[in-house]
């Protein structure tokens, strides 16, 4: 039913939005399209640029990658790249050293959703420091220790060696995994794509005015709106036309929008992000917010079931194995499972603007997946799992069945 | 890869379903005597063939001792030899990943390769280890017992000097040793009880034995046979040929050997040889047949039969060492491996099918 569904609804979506411009005038898509690449100048220069996120990205992908390195990683190194300052050596890459951005400043920092809510934004912040202060002084202190129930260590999972917490919890994967929502789609998704941003100020008279930055080739709102875009492809190596590569060029929303595009129950949904963004950018240069807005809404709405549907996919995989005994492989597929619940604090309901999940429905997931017993994953049951699964998806038109195999 | 997957399960999903229109009702595989398949698996093939591995395993851990005492060129030649026969007797064993074998993680402890040299060393400078941890599995077994026969030195002379320090000697007991204990446990799990749990679980659900060891079967195939042995130092599934990533990569002349009697093992797995009479009792072949007689299909078991010939022959062109053959003509592997791939659809997609088993594994995430 949901193969049909989405094509019908996209179609009725079009439709609706057409006709209802007709009776005002013009069909607002008419003036509107979307080019074939995510390619725009101005006097034959380019005005994308998304350097930013390609830097955090890039930063996030060393952090993550510090997480299991015994030898070399301690509590201050890893906490100085997470909050990198302007010079400070903690990347391999100098670019990365040189450059004033980090990634802990824009954790749970978007303006729709954690302006005036500095109380949350710091407790998330928080909670990513805590993922780091975890694998130091609980997880590293046991490397050479099998896990067992309250015991961290290491445990096999296939010929792989996962290391884990005494619940089971691997922390560089609750790191990664929420990074997705709390760096990568809160970004994009709350803060460049929403018109607080996009209009703030003057952008829009700017933009009408085609009134440009100083010294820059974009007009503020078109540098927003590719902000957002370098979150999702801002690591690919043809930016433009970064879907031939997909999946391979970052280890968050890119690689997991992959994923998603290779199960053929969600098959297309790449191509309609990727034109949504474009058709988007493109009704920034020719000042038609409307259509800019629709294109937002479908973003938000898909980059959203990403993790709604990654969130299910690990979790039925990670019940899957605990029902074979297969522990190693489970924590692993449930600490994945972990951070994309995490994450869904973080996605945007289109219909009223905020989540599609609260603060405290997130937090009771998280619970419920780690307190089925005092040992978190070591005794999770099937039916909890399920449980967590089926209250994700009732809010989107796929089936747990739908999310949790991947053909 | 997966995209051709993709419309091979597409393919085999509208198959069943025109052909279980034809199908008249009463006909059932549930017909074949699974049990006796399992009888015929554990008793003929599993448990003969743990018995000779773990034969070879003390022959080769008594020589160990001789040699931990007196590092003499003599006893380290004669602990080679050993070395190398409870490796080929490995090869046996290395697809029944299941019961006793599953819970030791032992396939992966005894043969994940290329070795970390780095990491031998420096549990030999530590002085204590602990080879049940996961992290160590690419520092034991098999690949790490090569290295320390016929890699810690230029030639026999350095080894033997190496030898001279007895941390060393001590570490190389430690390893074999440690095949040894894993060895009787799996063993001593299937005398002790796991033979019945086995051949009484005669289901057909994906817990079921024949399910689950026929998904280890077509995975070792697949995976540790097809990729690990002949794909992986090919160069397939990376932008350049990996020589130094063969089996036996110290005993250098030796990779050919390991991979023809790991085909030859699946092949006589299929079939249903006996491990120690030679004589064919039931299996895939027997099993396929009596499918085929109900469904008058095309010949699966002969074109499966056909294939491993194929592959076999053309494993047959190779060099001794498979890094000598990469390094000299790449090729020969890339179509040995095209020769394995064959029967890779065969096994996994058309025999499957036919036995109404699914595929409880998919390619690793990748994370």
């Amino acid at each position: 039913m949901h193969k049909l569904l989405i094509p019908i609804l996209l179609y009725a979506a079009i439709v609706t939005s057409c006709s209802s411009d007709d009776d005002a005038g013009a069909p607002i898509s008419e003036n509107v399209e979307a080019p074939a690449t995510y390619v725009f100048e101005r006097a034959g220069v380019s005005t994308v640029s998304f350097s930013g996120q390609t830097t955090r990205i890039l930063m996030a992908e060393e952090i993550v990658g510090a997480f299991n390195d015994f030898d070399n990683t301690t509590e201050t190194s890893l906490q100085n790249m997470f909050a990198h300052r302007e010079g400070a050596e903690d990347f391999s890459d100098p670019n990365l050293n040189a450059s004033d951005k980090s990634v802990r400043s824009k954790i749970a920092a978007s303006k729709d959703f954690f302006e005036s809510n500095m109380t949350e934004a710091a407790l998330i912040k928080t909670t990513f420091d805590g993922y780091i202060s975890t694998q130091i002084n609980e997880v590293f202190p046991n490397q050479n220790v099998n896990a067992a129930p309250g015991i961290a260590g290491q445990i096999a999972d296939g010929p792989t060696t996962r290391y884990v917490t005494g619940k089971g919890l691997e922390m560089n994967e609750a790191f990664a995994k929420g990074l997705i929502g709390a760096l990568m789609t809160d970004q994009m998704l709350n803060n460049y794509l929403g018109t607080g941003v996009l209009d703030e100020a003057d952008n829009r008279a700017d933009n009408d005015a085609t009134s440009t930055e100083i010294d820059k080739p974009y007009t503020t709102m078109e540098h927003k709106w590719d902000e957002a875009y370098g979150y999702l492809f801002g690591t690919s190596p043809s930016a433009a036309s970064p879907l031939t590569t997909l999946g391979e060029d970052d280890s968050f929303l890119n690689k997991y929008l992959g994923r998603v595009e290779a199960d053929t129950d969600f098959a297309g949904i790449a191509e309609d992000l990727y034109t949504a963004f474009k058709l988007g950018r493109a009704a920034i240069v020719a000042k038609n917010y409307e259509v800019r807005d629709a294109q937002a809404t479908i973003i938000r709405q898909k980059v959203s079931e990403i993790i709604a549907i990654r969130a299910v996919y690990y979790l039925q995989n990670g019940k899957t194995a605990i029902e074979d005994g297969n522990f190693g492989a489970a924590f692993h597929d449930l600490s994945e499972g972990y951070g994309f619940v995490y994450s869904l604090r973080f996605t945007r309901n289109s219909v009223d603007g905020t989540s599609f999940f609260s603060t405290s429905e997130v937090a009771s997931f998280l619970e419920n997946m780690t307190t089925d017993g005092p040992n978190g994953f070591w005794e999770v049951t099937p039916a909890m799992l399920d449980g967590v699964s089926d209250a994700i998806a009732a809010k989107f038109s796929f089936s747990v069945a739908e999310a949790a195999s991947v053909d | 890869m997966k995209k051709i997957l993709i419309v091979f399960t597409c393919i085999a999903s509208l198959y069943a379903c025109s052909e279980s229109d034809d199908t008249t009702p009463e006909i059932s595989e549930d017909r074949f005597d699974r049990t006796a398949m399992l009888i015929n698996w554990a008793d003929k093939i599993i448990v003969p063939s743990y018995e000779r591995f773990d034969e070879e395993v003390e022959i080769m851990k008594s020589l160990s001792a001789n040699f931990l005492l007196t590092p003499t060129q003599e006893n380290l030649d004669f602990l080679r030899i050993t070395w190398k026969n409870a490796y080929i007797a490995f090869q046996n064993i290395a697809m029944f990943e299941i019961g006793p074998a599953e819970t030791v993680r032992f396939r992966d402890r005894m043969n994940t390769y290329p070795t970390n040299t780095t990491e031998i060393e420096g549990l030999i400078a530590a002085g204590t280890f602990d080879f049940s941890l996961p992290s160590t599995n690419d520092a034991q077994g098999f690949p790490a017992i090569d290295y320390m026969l016929y890699g810690v030195g230029a030639n026999d002379a350095a080894i033997l000097e190496y030898y001279a320090i007895q941390a060393n000697r001590e570490f190389l007991f430690q390893l074999i040793e440690n095949v040894d204990l894993l060895s009787s446990n799996v063993l001593d799990g299937w005398k002790n009880g796991y033979r019945d749990t086995f051949v009484t679980n005669d289901g057909s659900t994906a817990s079921a034995s024949v399910d689950k060891l026929t998904n280890d079967f077509i995975f070792y195939y697949e995976k540790s046979l097809r990729a690990g042995k002949i794909g992986i130092p090919a160069g397939v599934f990376s932008s350049n040929p990996l020589p130094n990533t063969v089996e036996a990569l110290y005993a250098r002349d030796f990779s050919k050997t390991l991979a023809l009697e790991a085909l030859d093992a699946t092949e006589r797995f299929f079939k249903g040889q006996s491990f120690n009479s030679g004589q064919i009792g039931p299996s895939y072949v027997s099993y396929l047949n009596f499918l085929n007689t109900i469904k008058n299909g095309d010949d699966l078991s002969g074109l499966i039969s056909t294939q491993f010939a194929a592959a076999k022959s053309k494993l047959n062109s190779l060099d001794a060492s498979f890094e000598n053959q990469i390094q000299t003509d790449n090729g020969k592997m890339l179509e040995t491996y095209d020769a394995l791939q064959r029967n890779v659809i065969l096994l996994k997609v058309d025999m499957l099918q036919a036995l109404s088993i699914n595929v409880d594994f998919v390619d690793a995430d990748g994370d």
